[in-house]
């Protein structure tokens, strides 16, 4: 009995909320967070129902078995999934307005607001995947589309991960290797930092302050960068040169977003944290082959001209005769 | 010669035989794009992973679209910015994504209705997972650096926001989800499968 009364008022609760909303051609975010206080109110003695039914579940002898089983899994799955839909719907959009006709998936609990690095803008609610690109071509290596929104750093080893399999995968007589990584004030983190130094890799890169990063440092900073990671007889001075000028150039990872957000990784269009990942490395992969030819084609900035040369990447003309002139 | 046998109930016709890369000069930006990929060792990580997940019971019922088929168009989806609709229909007349999907020749006066549905293109999304994705990402980065086109040497990394989880909300979605809903809700129990007769 009080089973269906409480029901019948969740209903009524609802029903009052569709009532409100209608003909306004949006939904009102202080509505929601009214009628959530409401039905959270009114739903509070659904534990202590739940718990009753389960003890008479046990008691239940005319039940068999695997049905009684059967029937304490659905009512705590359905406990579980009402913890995680309240526990979602507190968590929506922070006074964003939505769009017109649109509402946001709350029972997806992979997703979460991205807050951090904002600054007086409305909460952006959905993923942040990363990734880790070549600054000359923007071939990108490797992306990684976490669950919820953990912070910047925690994206950085992973990745890295995932370049290490590539350069496996390769068989060239010299072993390739990375050398630096740079990213922005986000990544600064003392514990990362170690963890690539421990690998072999540089992070002069990454800024401390907000100070830019010169293009060519001096003899100095080498010198102290090259101390700092510990790293004097793994990487040389002209690696440091060339992660300093990376370091310095690193908003050109922007343009790489760009040509993702071009080909529709903007707005993930798939279901789930699967959709998402699946949608987000096919772009890619297309992404990549784009780059690929305008690479073969040398259709590069000078810039990026320069930066291949001194990797060594230069394209070999294979018309040109080398022989000797005389 | 298994992705002609795959695709035969289409290209089997009495017309004249058309090599499609007759038709798609070499400057064409799709066949430049395209002629990119290690498709080979794409379509052996692919069906590698999905024997793993996915082996199948019985060799009886008509054979799949390939793999390579079905990589392709999801690949172009996002290079040409198309729906699955769309890719899937431009397949049927387009030289330029034939091409790319690895059809050699066609037989100009055949049949071409439901070439490859765009239901067949979800259904091998949802086979694909994160460590597929990262496998295949991995071999196009190894195939870039055995050609000496790009080095590991000094990375980026920075993250995006994107948006995930909104959706239209029509009359036509309402309804669509009510009727889902409700015929999961009153589908009967599977019935148990009737017993071969003995021959």
């Amino acid at each position: 009995m009080q089973a269906h009364t409480l029901h019948h008022d969740l209903q009524r609760c609802m029903r009052r909320f569709g009532r409100q909303c209608r003909g306004q051609g949006k939904v009102l975010v202080t509505l929601v967070r009214q009628t959530e206080q409401q039905l959270l109110q009114l739903g509070s003695p659904i534990a202590a129902l739940a718990h009753a039914a389960q003890q008479g579940l046990q008691r239940a002898p005319h039940l068999a078995e695997p049905q009684r089983d059967r029937l304490a899994r659905h009512l705590q799955a359905a406990l579980e999934a009402q913890h995680a839909i309240s526990t979602q719907s507190r968590r929506l959009i922070q006074g964003k307005r939505r769009h017109h006709c649109k509402i946001v998936n709350a029972y997806d609990e992979t997703v979460a607001p991205i807050l951090k690095g904002k600054s007086n803008c409305p909460a952006q609610f959905g993923r942040k995947p990363g990734l880790l690109s070549e600054p000359t071509t923007g071939f990108i290596f490797a992306t990684r589309v976490p669950v919820g929104n953990p912070s910047d750093p925690s994206y950085v080893l992973p990745m890295i991960a995932k370049v290490h399999e590539a350069i496996d995968r390769v068989s060239l007589p010299r072993r390739l290797a990375i050398h630096s990584v740079a990213g922005d004030l986000g990544v600064n983190d003392a514990a990362l930092r170690q963890a690539l130094h421990a690998r072999g890799i540089l992070t002069v890169g990454i800024p401390q302050t907000v100070a830019p990063i010169p293009p060519s440092p001096t003899q100095e900073e080498v010198r102290w960068s090259l101390t700092a990671a510990g790293l004097h007889r793994k990487r040389t001075p002209h690696q440091v040169h060339l992660a300093f000028a990376c370091g310095h150039s690193r908003p050109v990872v922007e343009s790489h977003i760009a040509s993702l957000l071009s080909r529709g990784a903007g707005h993930i269009r798939y279901k789930g944290l699967q959709g998402a990942v699946v949608q987000l490395g096919m772009t890619v992969i297309a992404h990549n082959g784009a780059a690929m030819v305008r690479i073969r084609q040398r259709r590069l900035s000078k810039r990026a001209q320069k930066f291949r040369r001194l990797l060594g990447l230069r394209h070999r003309n294979v018309n040109q005769i080398n022989s000797s002139k005389n | 010669m298994r992705l002609f046998r795959h695709l035969q109930h289409w290209l089997t016709g009495s017309g004249t035989r058309l090599q499609v890369a007759d038709f798609v000069p070499k400057t064409h930006p799709l066949r430049q794009w395209a002629e990119t990929f290690p498709w080979a060792a794409l379509v052996a990580a692919i069906d590698r992973s999905f024997a793993q997940r996915f082996p199948q019971d019985s060799t009886r019922g008509r054979p799949p679209v390939s793999p390579r088929v079905l990589l392709a168009l999801e690949l172009l989806k996002h290079e040409v910015g198309a729906s699955d609709e769309a890719i899937c229909h431009r397949l049927r007349t387009d030289f330029a994504v034939m091409y790319a999907c690895g059809i050699e020749a066609v037989q100009w006066d055949s049949a071409q209705e439901h070439f490859v549905l765009p239901e067949t293109l979800a259904q091998f999304r949802q086979r694909l997972d994160e460590a597929l994705m990262d496998e295949l990402l991995a071999i196009q980065a190894a195939t870039a650096m055995e050609e000496g086109l790009v080095s590991p040497a000094h990375l980026l990394v920075d993250t995006f926001p994107v948006e995930q989880g909104s959706q239209r909300v029509t009359d036509a979605t309402t309804l669509y989800k009510a009727q889902k809903k409700s015929s999961t809700s009153s589908r009967p129990l599977p019935r148990p499968a009737p017993r071969k007769r003995p021959r």
